[in-house]
């Protein structure tokens, strides 16, 4: 569905010379390596997510796929076309959703937004009108589509968004951030609705998301990407499975434990009864058991490491990697 | 045709939406058609001021050069109203939501230039198209040839406009510049206010053949009155071609170029 070899994006950004006569009659710019040789591909019905620190490329790749951004170089194909050329079959069959964007009109309904894409993307009617409904209602929110833009809460018109991006029931579906600024509650409903989407309707989601907790709860492959190049691709159980040294055991206790304990352990935090210690995943078994001898406690818990923290390794190690390379 | 029919549905939908987000602004709709009336009127008493003491302006009557004014009016008006959304591009491009443009399945030039139909402008269209007819039946004498040559003239005057407003959205693109490049375009043109003979050749040709604003503005009413000779009726359909060509090389070239990475 989606292929992807040797992809390559250098931008060209002008840089201040702190002179005002260079920086107006003899501008420098340099070039800025944004994606370097990508290559990968996404099957039909995959939810991958799309994850790195900020410029690292991300959104970069999503819309040289969509056809927005021109590549510098390499081979794109996405459902058998080159984005770029924006043929109308293409753009029909894709979407974007990006978090602090809308494409919705501001001083009108939703619904007229949504009878406008009714319009571009040649929606029939009978179509229209079932994925309407069943779009409003997975996002519960049917009595929304005829208040003015301007006077919904953030939450609410990003499920306007979803909607408008949604009608023309797009193959892939590109998600840009789509639960950036959103109140915790709005984003449990994002996800929850994006993650019944795509099991009901089986799209192709391709999600960026900055709260980890998106791609935990959603994706099932995680692509890693950092300073324009993928360092991970891969099952996210997997990913645990490679870099996570460490597991973490919290303790529930009943009685104080003694002093030698303390150097024993690498204990992170301690505040009686709650007890938290690091370990070394090879060695959970044999400390588990060594803790029932050496401690009392009321409940124990054996805990992977935040899958954060475990991609927040993988980055740091690999910049201290390309540092000495 | 088909094709034709769906861009052009979906075009009056696009108005539609255009009128009512004015129509919300009732303090902007009388700004702006008070602001239009008071410059129309100003420049009208401008040219009756100059004909009270002369009886001819570098050959052409008080009637000729009404009919240059109001030419001038109707072309300016006309290129207003459709393309008013060429004046918002910029913070589309700075927003970023030029992308979702892009996205849709519809013809981004299309949208970017006919997707803000301005009915404000059609409403000052309407007593300028009257003004025009009214003064054109004052000239002594108008023929068939006249008046189709001076109607294929005027489109031909739409169609330069039409490669302005597409160089000033690839500008758009590249220098994330819109209303500089309209403010310079708005002022060059403003030279078709009066008969171009009453200006220095240099300037004339300057303005005829490096920047056709001549061709859009001069040529109709010239051809009008019968002064415009056939060698330069064919140039000036040679000019829109090239300008049009050009200025469609020009926005795929930025379209390219177009660069913005993050969310």
């Amino acid at each position: 569905m989606i292929k992807v070899k040797n992809l390559t994006k250098i931008y060209q950004v002008y840089y201040r010379q702190n002179n005002l006569i260079k920086d107006i009659f003899f501008r420098k710019y340099k070039e800025i390596l944004a994606l370097d040789r990508l290559n990968f591909s996404i099957k039909e019905n995959e939810f991958v997510g799309f994850i790195g620190p900020n410029g690292a490329g991300k959104t970069t790749t999503m819309k040289i796929l969509s056809g927005i951004l021109y590549p510098s170089g390499g081979e794109i194909n996405v459902l058998g076309f080159f984005p770029f050329d924006k043929k109308p079959e293409f753009l029909k069959q894709i979407t974007f959703v990006m978090g602090q964007r809308n494409q919705l009109i501001w001083d009108l309904s939703a619904m007229d937004s949504f009878l406008l894409n009714k319009e571009i993307y040649e929606i029939d009617d009978a179509l229209f009108k079932k994925n309407l409904s069943d779009l409003t209602s997975l996002l519960n929110c049917s009595s929304l589509i005829n208040k003015p833009i301007k006077s919904l809460s953030l939450g609410e018109r990003m499920k306007m968004e979803l909607i408008a991006a949604f009608l023309h029931d797009p193959k892939i579906i590109f998600l840009d951030e789509p639960t950036i600024g959103l109140d915790i509650f709005s984003q449990e409903a994002i996800r929850n609705f994006l993650k019944t989407y795509q099991k009901e309707f089986r799209k192709t989601i391709i999600l960026t998301s900055h709260y980890l907790e998106d791609v935990n709860r959603l994706a099932k492959r995680l692509i890693i990407i950092n300073k324009g190049k993928i360092i991970y691709d891969g099952s996210l159980k997997n990913i645990i499975n490679l870099y996570s040294k460490e597991k973490t055991i919290r303790l529930n206790l009943e009685k104080q434990p003694s002093k030698d304990f303390f150097k024993k352990y690498s204990v992170i935090n301690y505040q009686f009864p709650r007890l938290i210690l690091k370990v070394k995943r090879d060695q959970i078994n044999q400390i588990v058991s060594q803790l029932s001898d050496e401690i009392e406690y009321v409940d124990i818990t054996v805990e992977d490491e935040p899958i954060e923290e475990v991609i927040k390794k993988i980055i740091k190690n690999n910049e201290i990697r390309e540092k000495y390379d | 045709m088909k094709k034709i029919y769906h861009n052009l549905k979906i075009f009056f939908l696009f108005s539609r939406y255009s009128l009512r987000s004015t129509l919300d602004h009732r303090a902007g709709v009388f700004f702006f058609l008070f602001g239009k009336i008071l410059r129309f009127s100003f420049f009208f008493f401008l040219i009756f001021l100059v004909f009270s003491k002369n009886q001819l302006l570098n050959g052409y009557n008080f009637t000729q050069a009404i009919i240059v004014f109001l030419t001038f009016n109707l072309i300016d008006t006309a290129t207003q109203m459709v393309f008013r959304e060429v004046y918002r591009f910029r913070p589309l491009v700075v927003s970023g939501e030029f992308d979702f443009i892009l996205l849709k399945p519809y013809p981004v030039l299309l949208r970017l230039l006919f997707g803000g139909f301005d009915f404000l402008d059609l409403v000052v269209l309407f007593p300028l198209c009257f003004l025009f007819f009214y003064f054109l039946f004052q000239l002594p004498s108008i023929n068939l040839f006249s008046l189709i040559a001076f109607f294929f003239l005027l489109i031909n005057a739409f169609l330069i406009s039409t490669s302005f407003h597409i160089i000033v959205l690839a500008m758009g693109i590249l220098f994330t510049t819109v209303d500089h490049a309209i403010m310079i375009y708005r002022d060059i043109t403003s030279f078709g206010r009066f008969p171009f003979d009453i200006y220095r050749k240099s300037l004339r040709d300057f303005l005829t053949f490096i920047i056709p604003v001549g061709v859009m503005f001069s040529f109709p009413p010239k051809a009008l009155f019968g002064l415009l000779s056939f060698q330069n009726t064919i140039i000036a359909f040679l000019i829109s071609l090239i300008s049009l060509f050009l200025s469609l090389k020009i926005w795929q070239f930025a379209l390219k170029k177009y660069q913005v990475g993050g969310n």
